[in-house]
């Protein structure tokens, strides 16, 4: 871990141990202060967030953002429908998310230039444009860092995983993924926090009080050593994640109200969203869920109103509607992207629509961001926005706003270059008015 | 200027060299010859020279911080004024600078008054009225402001006195004075235009005046930086009073030794004892292999009394695979072997970096000198010389038939092509900066932008760098000449006419398997065009025919056939600087945690290695060896530095970086996910891991996100911080310690399940000692899902039919012989089904199942031999004997367990618990 000083490349760091033989230095402080909270506005409402990742680029043209008017070569065949806001029209396939317009902002006429699947999803799970020299870290990572996390549970949970690495900022800060997607209605366990079948906690409270006896090589050094001081602080922590009932009852969906449950139909995004619910529920502050399958080159339509857009249209409105009816709305923003739209004009050879970063939909909502409008607009066809538009950057920028990160502030990389959380993106003040 | 051939690299060297070590260089100036700073010219007023714009001006602007990137540096510009950032941008400075002064009346020109604060300047004041900065500011606009000429002198030397400090207690001060050497002759005191820098303020501080104020005890240098030399002076205060003249005797066997020690002798640490027999054998097998010692290798290597014992032992453990499989994964993080970044490489997924991955283990396991392997990649085109198109697609298909050969079959070409068609090696730019960190190991990046802020580097010898690069095409092409060639070989494939893209590439993928030959884009050079008198360029990015290594004299590259040719020369050339240097420290940084030159892959000039005599004792015998990488490795692992122990004296306690002793570090993610497997597997399969590498996480190929690239392991190396091979760092891989990792080893499915695993150690112990084995994990019976319960039920269901019809057949044939074994199975089968709970027992049955557990209990206690098979586990993941304490405390945990498994499974998960298991010491 590199402790460079500083700016200007005037003063930098010996990287390490504040030098060889400084006697004070970096070990004793260990790595609960690197995650100590670092200034978040405590006035901000969103404590936690749920990001909700469509994998592969969702078509806004039969999604969000219908162009019911638009030559037919663009317009597909879905019709619009009316949303409980006035003069507002979605996809006839997402009545049920018609309906809970009122909790978020639509973004419409989110514009970017990345039209390859992995280097658009970093782009959209950082906020900055992808270099090939520098690995931005992930929403989720940045959060770990900046915000104050409760010792029973993980921070940063990704179900089933995430495309949000840590980066530069390196392991600590990754996501603990759950590599399996629950079913609602069954019991859910998950690796590292539901105890084995057969291990009781006592058992593993039997085995911890033998490690604790045996773990003793170390013990006149560990605290001159920075690895070995940070494992025993971690060992001490997972002791108390393992241990914890409160933990594990926070994945184990089978737990939930049966008819609240409900409410998120049977797609596995449904009981992600079920799942990332009660995570936030609990305190864990950061929650990815993935949900692939749109990235329709052909058969869009029929792929869409078939198995996409009824998942889609269940799960968010549940989401919505359950974080509203729990209370958490207000402290969870939830955040939903793929990493482009796609072509407005169809490619008819394939009866489907490509990949298009030009124009797409992003939603957010909950923890202080405005419900019940749409920002931004495209053109005539849905090819470009009209005026400014967003960039993935202005989003990323407003979601860590909503959590009270200012996203200016900067980090030094490994190799002590300083950069900002995100580089180019401005917060978007209409989401907050 | 173009020098010819044979002189060309023998030039640049020679300047380099001298800049690096004029700190250590005697100053042969003669006093006399030298002018005083400019700060003294300027003291008392306006002189009557004429300030010089590189020599003064843009060095005093840095000084006074406006070129910084807070500030005017910054890429925005501030008040709309931009300088470059850190300077050596000389003409757009200049012009910047020129549009904001008034020669007519200089006192009002913009700058200064900014600067002085006359007017409104959100900087702040930087100038002083009447100080010398101000006189010689404004002298230079009085003389017109002239900017650098064309033929300006450049700087040879700066010379830095004293060349080293040496303290002796807190707060004493040290005046440093730095005289510029310029190539016309000049020499110029130029201390007060210097920036300086402390590497370790603990240790001691600099001012911008020069003065070095001594703090606490230790090493470090303090870097001096004017225009483009990068100057480190090593500052010392001993840490006890035992050295110079005072430090006592010490065994240095090696040459390594003795270097190391020559540094510590001026630092007054003393090494730590050599470490036991033990420490040496799990230290050096983890190392080398990524393996562990088996337990009965232990006992072997313990009980032979011979003195080479240890040297013989280094020679084996690089003779076998797992030698060659680590080192392998190494190179692959080197050269960025990414399956994420060869996406459509190959037309079937992953296997461009399967076949990346047998390339490089091919050249390991023939320890094929280190600069011929680096020549297979630099100059890798993917036709081997004199191979036909037709006979390259022939071979290439073959590789991809269905029972051939495979991936493997790729070692045999002559370059490892994919190192050019990744996705992010593709811009000149990007090849510019994947290319220093890969062969260099340095970081060039900032340099793209700006001047380095903390290396000579200039964004001139970025772009020069750059012309080696631009001929080369790297990703799916098909070279002119063979067009219609690979178009009828397209059009000999049913389906294949006319498709692009992923089509094109599944109809060939599918050709591939039915054992067709289907062609193959190429990697491949064309010659860079001399330059020609008033020929028209197309377009801005056509190539310039001459280009500049870093560091390095000005190459024609038309007269080369491949324009990568004097690149790969010069790289092997015995006096670059860097090339040999930067694998030395990147393998003396796998043996000891950290590089001579730490972050290891950050050689510049600014960050001088701990030991400058280590470094070049060892870059220089490993080119002398013929870039024998076996010969360094053996170098450093037969030294009595890389045997130290790991406990501490009382002078080397808080040292990490002088090499005093071995420094617990955290094994590299995939030994530590192969260690646990193999820790937990019987003792057959525990041996077998030692010669057979396969399956295991360290032959993973590629990196990605890809999960079914990474099998099992997936998870394990994200969470242990597998290097991603993305972003030209070193610390793509981490060894740092985190929550998940912790969490993983304690309660992870997949650690549990391999506690309990079939052919695991446990159960093995559990068959010799005949003590019940019942599962604690999953993955086993006890925890086995309803799907899992539903076979075992199906399963019994099955085989209780069968057993029925084989008695009604025997009652039917008077086969009466046979019934009493039938019967006798059936009621085996029956306690099976109910000690499995696939039944549902009768009462009597659940009585006599639970008498029957209960006396095996007490019959498997008294049976278990607790202290051996506490020491079997003891040696099979630390590698050691237990001490008298950790036997008792394990085997009473062992006898206080109801149930004997789990208390063998206890201390078997206690131990791949521990901090000790989860480092090398």
């Amino acid at each position: 871990m590199a402790s460079f000083r500083n700016c200007d490349g005037m003063v930098r760091r010996d990287a390490l141990k504040a030098g060889v033989l400084g006697f004070t230095g970096l070990s004793m402080a260990g790595y609960s202060q690197l995650q100590a909270a670092n200034g978040v506005d405590p006035t901000a409402k969103g404590k936690s967030a749920i990001f909700v990742n469509l994998n592969g680029g969702p078509s806004h043209m039969d999604t969000f953002d219908l162009k019911p008017d638009a030559p037919s070569e663009y317009r597909g065949e879905f019709n619009p429908i009316q949303t409980c806001l006035p003069g507002v029209t979605i996809s006839e396939h997402l009545p049920n998310i018609a309906g809970c317009m009122d909790k978020f902002t639509l973004l419409r006429g989110v514009s970017h230039s990345v039209a390859a699947h992995a280097l658009g999803t970093k782009y959209v799970n950082t906020g900055n444009r992808p270099l090939p020299s520098l690995e931005f870290p992930g929403y989720g990572a940045v959060i770990t860092r900046e915000c104050a996390t409760d010792p029973e549970l993980p921070p940063f949970v990704a179900i089933p995983r995430s495309s949000q690495r840590p980066g530069y900022m390196g392991v600590k800060y990754a996501p603990m993924d759950t590599t399996s997607t629950p079913t609602i209605g069954q019991p859910y366990r998950v690796r590292g926090i539901s105890m084995a079948g057969g291990v009781t906690v006592s058992d593993f409270e039997r085995r911890q009080s033998l490690l604790s006896r045996l773990d003793r090589t170390f013990s006149d050094v560990e605290k001159d050593n920075q690895l070995l001081d940070g494992m025993d602080e971690f060992a001490q922590q997972a002791h108390a994640v393992i241990s914890s009932t409160r933990a594990r009852e926070a994945f184990d969906i089978g737990r939930e109200d049966a008819s609240f449950a409900k409410t998120f139909g049977s797609s596995q995004l449904g009981a992600s969203c079920l799942l990332a619910l009660r995570l936030v529920e609990s305190g864990v502050r950061f929650v990815t869920v993935t949900n692939g399958g749109w990235d329709t080159h052909r058969d869009n339509w029929n792929a869409l109103k078939d198995r996409q857009l009824p998942s889609l249209d269940e799960s968010l409105a549940a989401l919505f509607n359950g974080l509203a009816a729990r209370g958490l709305l207000e402290s969870t923003v939830v955040y939903v992207t793929g990493e482009f739209g796609r072509t407005p004009k169809i490619n008819t050879e394939r009866n489907g629509r490509d990949h298009y970063p030009r124009n797409m939909f992003m939603i957010m909502g909950g923890g202080g961001v405005r419900g019940g409008q749409v920002l931004g607009e495209s053109d005539e066809k849905g090819a470009m926005p009209k005026n400014d538009g967003f960039s993935p950057d202005d989003v990323a920028a407003s979601f860590y706003h909503a959590m009270g990160i200012d996203h200016t502030i900067e980090y030094l990389t490994p190799t002590g270059r300083p950069v900002m959380i995100v580089r180019e993106g401005t917060v978007i003040p209409e989401l907050f008015a | 200027m173009i020098i010819s051939a044979p002189h060309r690299f023998a030039f640049l060297v020679t300047v380099f060299s001298c800049m690096f070590l004029s700190a250590s260089v005697p100053v042969q100036a003669s006093e006399e010859s030298v002018l005083p700073s400019i700060a003294q010219r300027f003291e008392t007023g306006v002189a009557e020279e004429t300030p010089d714009f590189q020599r003064h001006i843009v060095p005093l602007i840095g000084k006074l911080g406006c070129n910084g990137r807070a500030c005017h540096g910054s890429f925005q510009g501030r008040g709309g004024f931009r300088l470059s950032l850190f300077g050596y941008d000389f003409k757009t400075d200049h012009e910047e600078l020129y549009g904001r002064l008034d020669t007519e009346t200089p006192s009002e020109s913009l700058i200064l008054q900014k600067a002085l604060m006359q007017i409104q300047h959100e900087g702040g004041q930087r100038l002083k009225e009447g100080s010398w900065e101000h006189h010689v500011m404004l002298r230079w606009i009085q003389s017109e402001a002239p900017s650098r000429a064309e033929d300006a002198a450049t700087l040879q030397r700066l010379d830095i006195t004293p060349s080293e400090l040496l303290f002796s207690a807190a707060d004493q001060t040290q005046q440093l004075r730095a005289v510029a050497v310029w190539s016309d002759g000049v020499r110029e005191d130029v201390t007060d235009l210097c920036r300086f820098q402390s590497n370790d303020d603990q240790v001691a501080e600099i001012g911008q005046d020069g003065i070095v104020t001594s703090a606490e005890p230790g090493d470090t240098h303090v870097v001096v930086f004017y225009d483009r030399a990068v100057v480190p002076v090593p500052v010392i205060r001993p840490v006890t009073d035992q050295f110079g003249e005072k430090y006592p005797d010490v065994p240095m066997p090696t040459e390594v030794d003795r270097l190391v020690v020559e540094k510590l002798r001026k630092v007054g640490i003393i090494q730590s004892d050599l470490c036991s027999d033990e420490e040496f054998l799990r230290r050096a097998s983890l190392d080398v292999t990524g393996t562990l010692p088996t337990p009965a290798e232990i006992r072997e290597f313990l009980a032979d009394s011979s003195e080479d014992k240890r040297a013989r032992k280094i020679d084996e453990l690089l003779e076998r695979p797992g030698y060659v499989a680590w080192w392998t994964t190494k190179l692959c993080d080197f050269t960025g072997n990414s399956d994420d970044k060869l996406n459509n490489v190959t037309p079937v997924r992953q296997e461009a970096s399967k076949q990346w991955y047998a390339w490089l283990e091919k050249r390991v396991r023939d320890n094929v000198p280190y600069d011929k392997l680096i020549e297979g990649i630099v100059l890798a085109k993917s036709r081997n010389d004199g191979e036909s198109f037709r006979e390259y697609s022939e071979s290439m298909s073959s590789l991809y038939h269905r029972g051939g050969v495979g991936a493997v079959g790729y070692a045999d070409r002559e370059g490892l092509a994919h190192f050019w068609s990744r996705q992010n090696f593709q811009s000149s730019e990007d090849r510019v900066i994947a290319f220093a960190y890969t062969f260099l190991g340095t970081r060039i990046q900032c340099a793209q932008c700006h001047k380095h802020p903390f290396d000579r580097w200039t964004q001139d010898d970025f772009q020069q760098f750059e012309g080696f690069f631009r001929t080369t095409r790297g990703r799916a092409t098909v070279q002119p000449n063979t067009r219609e060639e690979y178009d009828a070989m397209v059009a000999g494939i049913e389906g294949a006419e006319g498709l692009k893209g992923n089509d094109l590439r599944r109809v060939l993928a599918s050709a591939l398997q039915d054992g067709m030959i289907v062609p193959f884009p190429e990697v491949y050079t064309t010659r860079v065009p001399a330059a020609r008198a008033g020929a028209r360029r197309r377009n801005a990015v056509v190539a310039s025919p001459t280009a500049r290594p870093l560091g390095g004299s000005e190459v024609n590259l038309s007269e080369f056939e491949d324009p990568r040719q004097p690149l790969m020369d010069w790289l092997r050339s015995p006096e670059n600087p860097l090339f040999a240097k930067a694998f030395v420290n990147r393998v003396w940084a796998a043996y000891f945690g950290r590089g001579i030159v730490q972050p290891s892959d950050d050689l510049n000039l600014a960050n001088p290695p701990v030991n400058q005599g280590l470094v070049n004792y060892l870059s220089s015998e490993f080119i002398a060896s013929g870039f024998d990488m076996k010969w360094l490795h053996r170098e450093i692992l037969n030294s009595r530095t890389y045997q130290l122990s790991w406990i501490p004296n009382s002078t080397n306690r808080m040292d990490e970086k002088n090499f005093s002793r071995s420094v617990p570090r955290r094994l590299p993610a995939e030994v530590a996910y192969d260690i646990l497997v193999q820790a937990t597997l019987n003792s057959e399969k525990n041996a077998a891991v030692v010669s057979d590498v396969s399956g295991r996480a360290v032959s993973i190929p590629g990196s990605g996100l890809r999960r079914r690239a990474n099998g099992e392991a997936a998870y394990a190396m994200t969470v242990f911080g597998r290097s991603i091979r993305e972003s030209n760092c070193d610390c793509d891989r981490t060894d740092e310690p985190s929550l998940l990792q912790t969490i993983f080893l304690r309660n992870d499915d997949q650690v549990l399940a391999m506690l309990d695993a079939n052919d695991g150690w446990l159960r093995e112990v559990c068959r010799a000692n005949e003590i019940p084995f019942s599962s604690r994990s999953s993955g086993g019976r006890t925890g086995v899902n309803s799907r899992q319960l539903a076979q075992l039920k199906a399963r019994y269901q099955q085989q209780l039919k069968k057993l029925k019809q084989q008695i009604q057949l025997a009652e039917k044939d008077g086969l009466k012989g046979r019934l009493p074994s039938l019967r006798n199975q059936l009621g085996k089968l029956r306690e099976r089904a109910v000690s499995a709970g696939v039944v549902t027992p009768t009462a009597e049955e659940a009585e006599a199942l639970a008498a029957a557990q209960e006396a095996e209990k007490a019959n498997a206690s008294a049976n278990v031999d607790a202290e051996t098979i506490v020491r079997e586990a003891y040696l099979r993941t630390l590698s050691r004997n237990p001490n008298d304490d950790e036997l008792a405390v394990s085997v009473e945990f062992i006898n206080a367990s109801e149930d004997a498994a789990e208390g063998v499974r206890g201390v078997l998960w206690a131990l791949v618990n521990t901090r000790e298991f989860l480092v090398n010491r």
